[in-house]
């Protein structure tokens, strides 16, 4: 068996041997045969499989951000942290409004006050009397008129000199805003209208709107019945201390408590509102709903021109409320509407008796079905006026209170609710005719006193005093409404933003970043007109604001159910791409090590021959 | 547990000087406003009205006992003065006019057939197919379509007691809806944070009828929330009897009891809720009733139930008309409640650490749970895992070429 020399082929042979390149003639350049396969190749190794695994793993990667833009959220950018820092703001430093305040002293001549008063010292005793005042309740309250009010006093005594203390700098005030000398002249202080509207013609309300609101209180020094000083509250922004032979020193006092406790505070002891007494929807809108109930409609029934009322009466109460709310009205007239309480007859006092401890239980919510509007939307705030016409066999109907008065208007409220009147017919005869019994048209008297206590009652549900009549009291409003919707624009804020911030994976439609966009806006402008002290401007704003703002929150995109973890997606994708491309990804890289191998194998072969040549 | 403070002040009274009561009596006014004030800030707005939730998730006929659950309670609820438009009732299926029933348009919840809970004035809000857990969600939380009508919506403020009652079939932190879907504790207890923050209650009582009722509450971290529930963990609720002329059960027993509980009640009483809770006997029911009070700051003997299954208005007289003198103001009308202090129960419905005699299987695996349990965060170990698959998956490959 002699060793056969053959020539091995250029691709490597399976049966190549190694030592068959011996037999050649060592002059001649290697040969093939010399080359042993494993270590050495004499061809340059091709490119053919290394392009075509690596474009394999080449389309995948550049597939890769498509499938990452096809999965990936839309997310409208939210300004987190201007919503964060509106909700610190606003709990860190509480909104104050300017409020300006004048006080007049009339007829005070130097012959009954014992001395020439000096409007300076008054008006800084004034100021001493009211910093005391306010410092007993929370001064730094939101929407109070804080520390930067300002007071002038104004010593009219007849022709002669008119003094003024000094404060026109700064405060923006117009000069013919403040009391004109010698504008009021003889006073009819019997009649109180007469007073409240001569002090309106005087001081001139029409600039009222820039700037502030302007409070004046007049002291006059009169010839008055002789009984002690009064203090009277007019309809609009000022009211009058009278009475005969005042000394002045002794009205700062009262002066100071009309200015903190009726102008200032609105008639109640602390500044403050509660939510239960801000009746206003989300949106900003309040339905007033006016039920007139007929229990028993058997005995008798009673309809009534509501449209006439519309007109005269709520319309103006209505327009007053303007800036604080978006009211609507309706009403409606229900038959068979038993209440659900009981009630006793009472010999001494002739009439059915209820009492405040049945006032719970009054509402008979089976038999009322009041809620049955269409105009209020979702986040509207529905309040119900009930008008209860009681049967036959419980007429005439009286709410006894603890303390054993006969309560004069009949009516109670519930907070956030609506109010409750109850109203008895002139005669409570029964009808005893055949058939059913005629509708009875209520008459406009009645209608006139029942709305003034329905009146009273809209007053108590928003927090004031039944009886307040004055304008004053819709600044005060204004101001604590101002103050609870930026409160709750920034809190619902700061809620949507650790919300959307929690859920990384949520869609954020446009529609929520525009309306957060639009509520850091309003709330801006609120406190800029906050600041310059446009009551009215500043409680739309904020009423917007704090629409939006829930807008925003409670959009019903919204859902954490339904959006899927990272966790999930991960779960759903791998199985598709996961072994696939782990394959790939192996495949390319042997192939890249083969191509090294066989690289470097021909290296050698070429090595080899360099040195044998 | 008695109410030890009026005779404390009688015998003291009785002892010292009048000097010393007053004192002593304001010493006590103080500690307890201050009690109050130093508790959660619900103490500070007042509570306006009452809302019920009442769930029924479950269909299909064999289901019954859960119509029926709900429909007394719904009853109960309107019988103690909660009006229709402050409930919102969800029925998965309808029993009523099932073509399986043979008293049509009538569901008893009793095998005597006492009371036709479907009898007056009953209003689904939502019926059918219309319960889901994404409607359920949206309800707790607010966020629904603009078109959605008033009526679907819980409309709730800032004052409002929330009572949210579920029943149906459920497990381990989750209860199954329709059939097709869950409502796990976690979904729960975020749908009630959201509430919390945009205060849309002031206190809530859940109230579950499932099976393992008491997990459905593990994630619960906001403050004012009251829960109970019919069972522990790993216990089955079970269902009272068995109507033969209707066919299936008519009633759980969790609810069988309440409901004994509510009848002997009306509009005017006040039983505290410490009392409702201990009403619960373990031997009846058939598993322990759990309820969670860490949350809830309040003392429950002096909690009435009809703050939460009746309702009470806030009243406040009107003093007078608009018209231009100031009058005196009356005060406010504060609803005077005398809570009650004879809790004279004799069964309790503490839960006990009951400890079975297990086979080795059961041991080593409620171990591996505990373990489970201690871990603090479970997402980090989940991703370590999902990281790990990688590398295994590398090595088979490896080994396969």
């Amino acid at each position: 068996m002699a060793e056969i020399a053959e020539s091995p082929s250029t691709t490597e042979h399976p049966l190549g041997t190694v030592g068959a390149s011996r037999s050649k003639a060592s002059s001649s350049a290697l040969r093939e045969s010399d080359v042993d396969p494993k270590t050495m190749r004499t061809t340059t190794p091709g490119l053919k499989r290394l392009f075509l695994t690596f474009s394999v793993l080449l389309s995948f990667l550049l597939g890769f951000p498509f499938l990452w833009k096809t999965v990936e959220i839309y997310r409208s950018p939210l300004p987190f942290g201007d919503m964060d820092a509106l909700s610190k703001q606003i709990e860190s430093s509480p909104l104050q409004f300017p409020c300006h305040f004048q006080s007049v002293f009339l007829n005070f001549d130097s012959r009954s006050s014992g001395g020439i008063l000096d409007p300076r010292e008054l008006r800084s005793s004034i100021l001493s009397e009211m910093t005391k005042l306010t410092s007993q309740t929370l001064e730094r309250q939101c929407g109070s008129c804080g520390e930067n009010f300002t007071l002038s006093v104004v010593v009219d005594s007849g022709d002669r000199a008119c003094r003024q203390s000094d404060e026109r700098h700064g405060n923006g005030l117009t000069p013919n805003c403040s009391y004109k000398c010698g504008a009021l002249g003889a006073l009819n202080l019997g009649d109180g209208e007469a007073v409240d509207e001569a002090l309106r013609s005087a001081l001139d309300e029409s600039c009222s709107d820039y700037g502030g609101k302007l409070y004046t209180v007049v002291v006059v020094n009169g010839d008055g019945a002789g009984e002690g000083p009064k203090a009277l509250v007019g309809k609009h922004r000022h009211g009058w201390i009278s009475g005969r032979e005042l000394d002045a020193e002794a009205m700062i006092g009262r002066m100071a408590e009309m200015f903190v406790k009726i102008f200032m505070n609105g008639g109640r002891e602390d500044g403050a509102i509660h939510g239960e007494f801000m009746p206003v929807g989300a949106d900003g809108r309040v339905v007033l709903s006016f039920s007139l109930l007929n229990a028993n409609p058997d005995d008798w029934f009673y309809d009534w021109d509501f449209q006439k009322l519309d007109d005269t009466l709520l319309n103006p109460v209505i327009e007053a409320l303007k800036p604080i709310a978006n009211i609507s009205v309706e009403s409606q007239v229900l038959y068979h509407t038993p209440k659900s309480s009981f009630s006793y007859w009472d010999e001494s006092l002739g009439s059915y008796i209820f009492s405040t401890k049945d006032l719970p239980f009054f509402v008979n919510s089976n038999e009322w079905h009041l809620d049955t509007s269409v105009a209020a939307g979702g986040r509207t705030k529905i309040l119900q006026f009930v008008v209860y016409v009681p049967s036959a066999n419980e007429c005439p109907l009286s709410l006894q209170l603890p303390s054993g008065e006969i309560s004069k208007t009949n009516g109670f409220i519930s907070p956030m609710w609506g109010g409750v009147m109850v109203w008895n017919p002139q005669s409570c005869i029964k009808y005893s005719g055949s058939g059913p019994p005629a509708r009875l048209l209520m008459h406009p008297d009645d209608l006139h006193r029942i709305f003034e206590v329905l009146m009273g009652q809209l007053r108590q549900l928003f927090g004031l005093k039944s009886d307040s009549i004055y304008v004053g009291a819709a600044d005060v409003l204004s101001r604590q409404h101002t103050c609870f919707n930026l409160h709750s624009s920034g809190t619902t804020l700061g809620s949507l933003s650790r919300l959307v911030q929690s859920l990384p994976r949520m869609i954020i439609k446009d529609e929520i970043g525009k309306q957060v966009k639009f509520s850091l806006e309003a709330a801006q402008l609120a406190q800029t007109n906050a600041s310059v002290g446009l009551y009215e401007a500043s409680a739309a704003s904020s009423r917007q604001a704090r629409s939006l703002a829930e807008d925003a929150f409670f959009h019903p995109s919204i859902m954490s159910v339904s959006y899927f973890s990272f966790e999930h997606c991960f779960a759903v994708y791998s199985p598709f791409f996961l072994p696939v491309s782990l394959h790939v990804l192996l495949a390319a890289l042997r192939e890249w090590r083969r191509y090294k191998q066989e690289k470097a194998k021909y290296v050698r072969w070429k090595v080899k021959q360099v040195k044998a040549a | 547990m008695r109410s030890k403070l009026p005779d404390a002040a009688s015998s003291r009274k009785m002892a010292a000087s009048s000097a010393v009561v007053a004192i002593l009596a304001s010493i006590w006014l103080c500690s307890s406003i201050a009690a109050d004030a130093s508790g959660s800030s619900s103490e500070t707005t007042m509570h306006t009205n009452n809302w019920a939730v009442l769930v029924c998730t479950s269909r299909f006929w064999f289901n019954y006992r859960h119509m029926a659950n709900t429909l007394s309670l719904y009853r109960t609820v309107k019988r103690l003065g909660i009006p229709d438009e402050r409930i919102i009732l969800m029925l998965a299926d309808d029993m009523a006019c099932n073509s399986r029933n043979k008293y049509p348009a009538q569901v008893f919840n009793n095998e005597n057939h006492w009371l036709n809970l479907y009898g007056d004035n009953v209003e689904v809000d939502y019926r059918g197919y219309e319960v889901t857990v994404e409607n359920f969600l949206r309800v707790l939380t607010g966020r629904h379509e603009s078109a959605v009508p008033r009526s679907k919506r819980l409309l709730s403020d800032e004052g409002s007691h929330i009572l949210l009652y579920m029943t149906g079939h459920g497990g381990d932190e989750f209860l199954k809806f329709q059939d097709s879907e869950e409502l796990q504790s976690h979904d729960l207890a975020d749908a009630v944070k959201q509430m919390k923050e945009k205060h849309r209650f002031k206190e809530l009582l859940i109230m579950v009828d499932t099976c393992q009722a008491a997990t459905l509450f593990n994630q619960l971290h906001s403050p004012g929330v009251l829960a109970i529930a019919s069972s522990m963990k790993g216990e089955n609720s079970y269902s009272h009897h068995l109507d033969s002329d209707v066919g299936v059960s008519v009633v759980d027993r969790f609810t069988f009891y309440t409901l004994a509980f509510f009848e002997r009640l009306n509009m005017y009483d006040n039983a505290s809720l410490s009392r409702l809770f201990n009403s619960y006997d373990p031997n009846l029911l058939m598993s322990n009733a759990y309820y969670r009070t860490d949350l809830y700051q309040r003392n429950l003997q002096e909690v009435p139930v009809t703050n939460f299954f009746g309702s009470v208005m806030e009243t406040v007289h009107t003093d007078s008309a608009y018209r231009a003198f100031p009058q005196k103001n009356t005060p406010r009308e504060t609803r005077i409640r005398t809570g009650n202090t004879a809790e004279d129960d004799s069964r309790r419905s503490i839960l006990t650490d009951m400890t079975k005699a297990e086979c080795p299987f059961t041991r080593i695996v409620s171990s591996l749970e505990s373990k489970m349990e201690t871990v603090g965060n479970l997402d980090s170990l989940v991703n370590y895992g999902l990281v790990m698959i990688l590398p295994v998956l590398v090595v088979s490959v490896w080994l396969s070429t």
